[in-house]
């Protein structure tokens, strides 16, 4: 057994933390979210250049042919430097399904794009208060001739109000909590009946929840039938991906507290020298290392294509729970300044949470894990 | 990366599988169902050690020179793994895993050709005399005392928690043998050829169970051969730091702890909800068991990552935080247990714990351990350093980063 990165993966990783570190650093983060602007156009442009966009979508359409598990160590830096750009929804989500959508003509256009950085896609999948599962999805995709016509709301949709293309999960037949009679089709968000509102989401990534009245999907738009598998795969993956970037925040929090409480002076004495600080040290240090090796195994599973439903459920439920316990630690052990805005800790708390919340929080995984086998 | 043992290690374990399914006695395996601490019943725990001597797998993390058995990690892993998930009895460690392992790195020629052939027999066992009572986490105010005369040491004093010191006839032991200088300076390590000493006398104590697992050793003007020293007097306590390492070492616990979940699940097939229906199909217990069943197999992922040489175990705080994750998992699995078996726990059941007692148990074997296995699990955080002092130790390893 070997759970490292290749050589390969590990100068990826290093090239793309050297960028971050050098012009992406806090401050720079602060003026970008500051700007108005969605995410940083040069950052993605250097993303593009480095080949991290390319680096998962397939070959025959300007991507690297790489494997989801191949964006983990990236995304651990990612989330170290708390960036904001689209990365996993455009690439993993919107880009994965427009793989997935065999030589479909109006998919591939796309593809080249998100591969050079010119393009940029969203996936309209949430509803309602978070979608934990594929079956819960009720948005109506009532069939037209040979496509469909879209009517209802997706909430969360991130980069929607700046994408150029939009994946949609909807239901074409049955009703919400069956698996059969999902579609994915590709959407045009300025398409007439589509209405955004967007919003700047707690971590600061650009997102927007949409109305869709009476939207005409043409059969060349329509990627997948069936799709209820497809869906769950893509979340999958989306999953091991923002799971690394929150065990990213995690080693940074980790780092950034050690730190503090080891310097940081009270009644005379550096604050990690009480007990009671002590231990919660050593607890997050034991919660990071959770959190890290169940991610590594993951990664490692997901390689050979053996990372089950049930190893997901494991990964988001114990990133989720333990990544709160470490950024709440955090916060706690940096007193006052944990609170405001100037100081990163808080921004990584925000980042973890929005992992825990999205695709089922802990305790939908936790019971799923817990669940007779036959009913999981 | 690479997640495989790879075909020979499959075919390795196979082996294994293979003795572990035919090779111990209807009473071993009693014992192993039996064993509620990690201590197993006794006289099976050394039967089973003679049935794995004959073999030559008694000692997988021994050197092959020594009586082990060469094997690579991943192998002892393997080895581990199927021998927990059989509910077999676990060997006792104090030999095997401590005094041996010790002996092999700071003994004498003598020493190991004195000791170690009967450790790996089952001839002998050790208990260890570390704690007293005055001495617990605080383990270097020991006062147990030696004075050089002749050839020999004369101890006074007494040990506590040495365990199955009823049982052993040997002991190893941490004394006294100079009150100037930093304390821990002042200790001297031990071996004792015998526990029957003139002027030595053994307690066993009564645990939480209902069994007699620990004892308290006194010490009358015991005269014991100078010859039994390992290390220099006064060096004691580095002799003491090296053993600690075993004691704490990184072995396969996911797998039991895998099995215990294993059960609780089936358990909780028979059991009926306060709410109506079965255990199983209540959600809060569905969550609540999923979240622990997650914890434990997050646990596994960490023990696969040690076992494969990840950097992480070269973290100076690795053994604490292992010792650290690992009891208090188990705790947390024994106290879902006795919650499934609810009121099953509420019979004292002495007689049908004991190994060949031939007396059934109330409810099921199940219902049996679940009671005895929560109260001692209680001692996880107790021993090799309570969980306050590894966490103590864990957050010194971040002060230097």
């Amino acid at each position: 057994m070997d759970f490292s990165f290749t050589e390969e993966q590990v100068m990826l990783r290093d090239s793309v933390a050297r960028y971050l570190d050098k012009d992406y650093g806090f401050e720079a983060r602060r003026a970008l979210l500051r700007s108005g602007a969605p995410w940083s156009k040069e950052a993605w442009r250097r993303f593009a250049e480095l080949g991290v966009l390319a680096l998962a979508l397939p070959e025959d359409t300007g991507g690297l042919g790489g494997a989801v598990s191949d964006l983990v160590p990236v995304a651990e830096t990612f989330g170290e430097h708390l960036t904001v750009e689209p990365w996993a929804f455009s690439l993993v989500l919107a880009g994965g399904a427009l793989a997935a959508a065999d030589g479909n003509p109006a998919a591939r256009g796309y593809l080249a794009g998100l591969a050079s950085g010119d393009a940029v896609g969203a996936f309209a999948y949430d509803e309602g208060r978070g979608i934990a599962s594929p079956a819960q999805i009720a948005m109506a995709a009532q069939p037209s001739g040979d496509g469909f016509v879209l009517s209802g709301e997706k909430r969360l949709v991130f980069a929607a109000a700046d994408a150029d293309f939009m994946v949609v999960a909807a239901r074409a037949a049955g009703k919400a909590g069956d698996a059969d009679g999902l579609v994915l089709l590709l959407v045009d968000p300025k398409a007439a009946g589509v209405a955004l509102t967007p919003f700047r989401t707690q971590d600061g990534r650009s997102a927007a929840h949409l109305r869709f009245d009476a939207v005409a999907v043409p059969a060349a738009n329509v990627l997948a039938r069936d799709a209820h598998d497809l869906i769950a795969k893509l979340v999958s993956d989306a999953i091991l991906v923002l799971a690394a970037e929150a065990v990213g925040a995690m080693g940074a929090l980790l780092r950034l507290t050690s730190a503090y409480a080891n310097t940081r002076k009270q009644f005379g004495v550096a604050i990690g020298t009480f007990q009671a600080v002590a231990h919660r040290l050593a607890d997050m240090k034991i919660a990071h290392a959770k959190a890290y090796a169940t991610l590594m195994y993951s990664t490692a599973l997901a390689e050979t294509g053996r990372l089950t439903a049930r190893d997901v459920s494991v990964l988001k439920a114990q990133v989720g729970k333990l990544g709160r316990a470490v950024a709440e630690a955090a916060v706690q052990t940096h007193g006052g300044v944990g609170m405001t805005d100037e100081l990163s800790v808080g921004h990584y708390l925000k980042r973890v949470l929005a992992f825990e919340a999205i695709f089922g929080a802990s305790d939908y995984h936790f019971r799923k894990v817990g669940a007779p086998a036959e009913a999981a | 990366m690479n997640i495989e043992f790879g075909p020979e290690l499959e075919r390795f374990r196979k082996e294994v599988a293979e003795f572990l399914d035919h090779a111990p006695t209807p009473e071993i395996r009693e014992a192993g169902r039996k064993t509620t601490s990690v201590f197993a019943p006794f006289e099976q725990a050394i039967a089973w050690q003679k049935i794995l001597h004959a073999k030559g797998w008694v000692a997988p993390a021994w050197p092959v020179e020594h009586g082990g058995t060469g094997w690579s990690i991943e192998q002892r892993y393997i080895f581990a793994e199927e021998y927990r998930k059989r509910r077999l009895p676990p060997l006792l460690p104090n030999g095997l895993m401590m005094v041996g392992p010790m002996l092999i790195e700071l003994g004498t020629e003598e020493q190991k050709r004195r000791h170690l052939p009967q450790i790996l027999a089952g001839e002998v066992y050790w208990t260890q005399g570390y704690s007293e009572p005055n001495a617990g986490s605080d383990l270097a105010s020991l006062q147990c005392s030696a004075v050089a005369d002749g050839d020999d040491y004369v101890i006074n004093g007494s040990k506590i928690w040495t365990t199955l010191a009823h049982q052993a006839n040997r002991m190893f032991m941490l004394v006294r043998t100079s009150r100037t200088g930093k304390k821990q300076e002042g200790i001297t390590f031990l071996l004792l050829e015998r526990t029957d000493y003139p002027g030595m006398e053994i307690r066993p104590i009564i645990g939480l169970d209902g069994f007699p697992e620990q004892c308290e050793v006194f010490f009358d003007n015991v005269r014991v051969p100078q010859s039994g020293r390992v290390g220099a007097e006064n060096d004691g306590w580095s002799v003491a730091k090296h053993l600690l390492k075993h004691e704490r070492g990184g072995s396969a616990a996911s797998p039991a702890m895998l099995h215990n979940i294993a059960q609780i699940r089936e358990a909780s097939k028979q059991t009926p909800s306060p709410f109506g229906g079965l255990l199983a199909d209540d959600p809060v217990f569905q969550r609540d068991l999923g979240e622990l069943e997650a914890d434990v197999l997050s646990y596994r992922c960490f023990e696969q990552l040690a076992i494969s040489g990840h950097p992480m175990v070269r973290d100076a705080a690795y053994p604490s935080m292992n010792k650290t994750m690992n009891s208090e998992l188990s705790q947390r699995v024994s106290i879902l247990m006795a919650r499934v078996s609810g009121i099953g726990t509420a019979p004292l059941q002495i007689e049908a714990l004991t190994v060949g007692s031939g007396v059934a148990p109330l409810g099921d074997d199940f219902d049996l351990i679940a009671m005895p296995y929560y109260l001692n699990t209680r001692a996880t955080s107790i021993y090799a350093g309570t969980n306050e002092v590894q966490r103590d130790l864990i957050a010194r390893s971040m002060q230097a980063s």
